[in-house]
Order: structure tokens, then sequence, then C-alpha cells
């Protein structure tokens, strides 16, 4: 295609070329504009010089957070977090699909559906609330229960090490609901002729589930998995923010990359660290979508992102 | 169809797993609901429970006379309509624009706001654009703005408006109407499911977000409600903030029940308009939709 079909393109249809105007420029004010800001992570900033005005400093930012051990805790917490939620959510939301695909009692199904789903609609302050509310406190409502099964009752809030499981029993309560419908809608989508054939055959329903429709599942889970995995390196700051808030206590297993990242610029003020840890993040990640996709790529085109 | 033993196995052990999951997600509303319901003194003493012991109003009384958190809730309610009408236009538009084969930059357009889905500046560039370059801070655009183009929903609209067949929109030609007309009155009438699930994408988002808030607004009189809630899980005594000085309330103000109640009051147009939201994400959540 030469410059000029290419004007005659724009020439003949710019309606279609306006219509996408609006759009372009919200996505180059919040997203490319910002990008533009990493320069902050190479500099000495001050807000009253300015990002172009601000002094060079060459590495200093990134020197304060690869030498102290900082950097191996909030990597670690993140990517470690960020693992246990994928896998327990992955592996509860595939459960639920298949067994509410087994059920045929439609009301059931219907209301157990509504069920699941609706903790994903819960905004992450609200779920803060709740599990402050069951966790905390003089009297927690959850000890209660242990105390009732004969468990002596914690004082969750200064148990930094159980933090990872809580939070991962959390994320599977807001998400494992949501993930099993995208499931149920694929598995939905399957066609009857080889269910009706394996019928013929003799299969039963549990050897329909492992032999069929699990494999068919597949694509679906390393589509989810990998779009999941490439995000390894964002801390789901809502989440835990909300959750974990200023909790200095639950620090150790708690603190991801993004609160970190919070942390030193709204609490320190300290926007050259800070920019410098975002944009480390920000490569890491980078790097690791691509790799992963290129990864999936080789063995099944289907399941890659691009 | 003669059920073997195997599979009646199956539909029990189905059964009892769903309705063990489903009632582990139904228990904390069950307890949010009960805990706003109870005395105060009680949650004290005993904590909060699946079912209320006796029913007490004074949280839901004290809430309906808090000028606090009626304009707080208008202020949310603002946000999650101009930011759903904003950035459905905007999206609806975008991904109209890519998904026409006549576009001939779709392929750059597309990969132009793919790429802000792998790669971004991060949260330091980003507070600065808002609070020194564009002077946001503490304005309710800062709320909407930032989020009125979430590429995955632009995505999503971009694979149903492919599944638009071409003869539609050459039919449209051949009668006379021009671009603007095949876009607002071929195209959008038959896109209302797609419109409608990306809407109520939008409206969660804006209903639930406060990380904006949280960076964004200082001022306490332009809190959403998601930010009042914030508060109040940082700080105990927040809730007192919501009673009205007028309100007649005794020496111990019933913290824990209200804090409850301004959850229950916050999720309370998510829950009233549930079976609907439901409906259509399910309709939305069609996988693959994601590639660009």
């Amino acid at each position: 295609m030469g410059g000029k079909t290419f004007m005659r393109g724009i020439g003949r249809y710019p309606f279609l070329y306006l219509l996408a105007l609006p759009g372009v420029l919200f996505v180059f004010l919040f997203s490319y504009v910002p990008m533009y800001g990493i320069l902050i992570a190479f500099k000495e900033f001050n807000i009253r010089k300015g990002v172009l005005g601000s002094p060079w400093v060459g590495f200093s930012n990134f020197e304060f957070f690869f030498t102290t051990d900082k950097l191996l805790l909030v990597l670690r917490n993140t990517v470690f977090l960020n693992l246990l939620f994928i896998a327990a959510t992955t592996c509860c939301a595939v459960l639920l699909a298949l067994l509410l695909n087994e059920i045929r009692v439609k009301w059931f199904k219907r209301t157990a559906q509504s069920l699941i789903f609706l903790p994903y609609f819960m905004s992450w302050v609200v779920i803060g609330m709740l599990v402050q509310s069951f966790l905390g406190g003089m009297h927690p409502t959850v000890d209660g229960w242990l105390e009732s099964l004969g468990i002596a009752p914690l004082n969750w809030y200064y148990e930094a090490h159980l933090w990872p499981w809580i939070l991962t029993l959390i994320r599977v309560w807001q998400g494992a609901g949501y993930m099993s419908i995208i499931f149920l809608a694929a598995v939905t989508s399957f066609p009857d002729e080889i269910y009706e054939a394996a019928r013929i055959d003799g299969a039963s329903r549990f050897q329909m589930m492992r032999r069929i429709t699990v494999p068919l599942l597949v694509p679906t889970i390393s589509i989810l998995t990998i779009l999941a995995i490439g995000k390894i390196f964002n801390g789901d700051f809502a989440m835990i923010y909300a959750i974990v808030g200023d909790n200095s206590m639950l620090y150790p297993t708690t603190d991801v990359i993004d609160t970190y990242v919070f942390r030193s610029m709204r609490v320190l003020n300290d926007f050259g660290m800070a920019a410098a840890v975002g944009l480390f993040q920000s490569v890491m990640g980078f790097i690791f979508v691509v790799a992963v996709n290129a990864l999936v790529k080789r063995y099944s085109q289907d399941s890659a992102l691009f | 169809m003669i059920a073997t033993k195997s599979d009646r196995m199956m539909t029990v052990f189905s059964w009892g797993l769903i309705t063990l999951f489903a009632a582990f997600c139904l228990i904390p509303f069950l307890l949010m609901v009960s805990g706003s319901l109870t005395d105060e003194q009680i949650l004290i003493n005993e904590g909060y429970r699946l079912l209320p012991k006796g029913l007490n109003f004074e949280a839901y009384r004290i809430l309906l006379q808090s000028g606090a958190l009626l304009r707080s809730y208008g202020i949310t309610l603002f946000i999650t309509a101009t930011g759903t009408v904003l950035g459905l236009l905007v999206s609806a538009s975008l991904a109209y624009s890519i998904a026409n084969r006549r576009n001939r930059l779709r392929h750059a357009i597309s990969f132009y706001v793919y790429f802000t889905m792998l790669f971004n500046g991060g949260m330091v560039p980003f507070y600065i654009l808002i609070s020194n370059w564009l002077k946001l801070s503490d304005t309710l655009a800062a709320l909407i703005l930032p989020l009125a183009v979430q590429p995955f929903l632009v995505f999503l609209m971009v694979s149903f408006f492919r599944t638009v067949p071409e003869e539609l929109e050459e039919a449209g030609r051949i009668d006379g109407a021009g671009e603007v007309r095949i876009f607002v009155q071929l195209v959008l009438p038959i896109s209302k499911p797609i419109l409608a699930t990306v809407g109520l994408f939008y409206a969660l988002i804006y209903w639930n977000d406060w990380f904006m808030g949280i960076l964004f607004l200082s001022e306490e009189n332009k809190f959403p409600l998601q930010m009042i809630l914030r508060r109040m899980v940082s700080n105990l005594e927040a809730a007192k903030n919501l009673i009205p000085s007028g309100a007649g309330i005794a020496l111990q103000a019933p913290t824990y029940q209200i804090r409850m109640a301004t959850t229950l009051v916050t999720i309370g147009p998510i829950v009233v308009l549930y079976p609907v939201l439901q409906r259509y994400f399910v309709k939305g959540l069609t996988i693959g939709s994601v590639k660009g």
C-alpha cells in the first residue's frame, strides 16, 4: 500500500478515523504520556523543577532498591502471592465449572451460579471491611467459630505467616466463581456429538468429564493462566492495600512491589526511587509476558495471545 | 438413560461441593446483614453472628439522617453515570473503527491500544501527570477521565463488531446512507447487548473504584462511597463522622453496627441490579475476545 492510496483511504472514510480519535487521545494522555515520565527514575526528581529540569542521577535511584534486601522481599512476595492466587483460583474454578456442568436441575444450577458469582462484584474496599470485621476487633467472629471447634483463637493481625493463605482464600472467594463461569461458557460450547458418541460407547459421566471435557478445556485454561502469569510481577495493589493497608506487622509476607511503590511515593515522598522500582516492574512484566507468549506459540498457536 | 452407580455418585458429589462453595460465598454477606441489624452492645461482646439477636435499626436510622453519607452517595452516582456514558461513547467508537476493514490504520491502532496492556509507565509518572501536569487533584475529573478507556473492554467490543455482517453496511451504503448513519442507525441498534454488557462493566468499575480516590482526593467532602468505607477500615472511629450532630446518640455510638450498615448501603445497588448484571456479564464473557 503506497502513501497515496493510503491517504485516499482516509479521504474516503474520514468518519472512521474521526471515531477512533477520542479513544486514541485518551490512551495517549493516560497511558503513553506517563511512559515519558519514566525519565523520573533516572533523576533526582523535584516537583518544582519538573521532569526535564530535575538533575540526572543515572542509576542511583535503582542502587538503593537493589542493594537492600527490600527488593528480594517484595519481589518474592509479589511472585509467590500471584502464583498462589493463580493456582488456587484456576483449580477451584475448573472444578466448579465441571461440577456445575453435571447438575441438571435448573433452579439449583441457576441459584448456585448466582451465589458464587456475586463476590466478584464487590470492591476490594468492601472486602477489606468484611475481612477486618471478621478477623479483627476485640472478639473476632472467626475466633468464636474456632473456639467452638476447640481451636485456640489467634491474633490474626500479628500472624504474618498466615496471610498468604488468608489472602489466597479471599481471592478464591472473590474470583473463583467468576472464572468458573468463563469455563462453564466454554464447556457448553463443546459439540454435543462427541458426548453422544461417548454415551453410545457406554462411557460414564465421570469418564466423559475426564476424557472429553477436561482436554477440551485445556486451551481456555492455558489462555487464562498465561494472561495471569504475564501479570505475575504486578502486585494487586487494590486488593492488598484494601485488606492489609498500613499494617506494618504484615509487611514481611504481604508487601508487594505495588504497595511498596505507593508507600515510597506517598509516605516517603521519594519519587525517584518509587519510579525506579515501578520501571523495574514494568520492564520485568513486559519481558515476561512476551516470553511466556512466545513459549506458548511454539506448542499451541491457538492459545497464544498475540 | 439408565443412571449407573458411578453417575449417581457424581451427582451427589456435584450437589454437595457446589452447595458448600455457595455457602462459603454467601456467609460474609449474611454476617454483614445480620451485623447491621444487631445492637451495638451485643456486637461488642459477641462479635458478628450469622443471624441477628433481635432487630435493631439504629444504624440505618442514623445513616438516613447522615448528610455526609447522602452527599457521598450522590458523588458516587455522578461519577458512575458520567464515567459510564463517557467510557461507552469513547470505547464503542474506537472499537468500531478498529473492527472496520475499511480502516487502513486498524492494525496500527489496535496495537497502539493493546501495547498499553503490556507495558505502562507505572504509578509515579501517572500520579505526576494527573496531579502536577493536569492539576486534577481533588477534582472528580481525576476519578473519571483516567478510567474511561479500558483496553480489555475495547477489544471485547471489537470482537463483537467484527461479527456484524458486512452485507448490512453494504446494504446501507447502496441505500445511500453515509458512514455516520450506518454506524448510528444500523450498527448501534443491533449492538445493544454488547453495549449493555460493556456499559455495566464500566458502571461497576466506576462504582467500585477507590484507587483514583486514594491517589488524588484529600478533601473529605468529595469522597465517594468507597473512600468513606476505606476511611472506616483504616480508622475505627471514622464511623462516627457519619453521625449527624443532632441525631441524639447515647454515649456509645454504634460503630460496629454502622460499619456493616454502610457497607450494605454501598453494595446495595449492585445487589439490586444483580440479576441484570449477571445476565449481561455471562453474555459478555466469551473467551478469545481478549485477543486484539
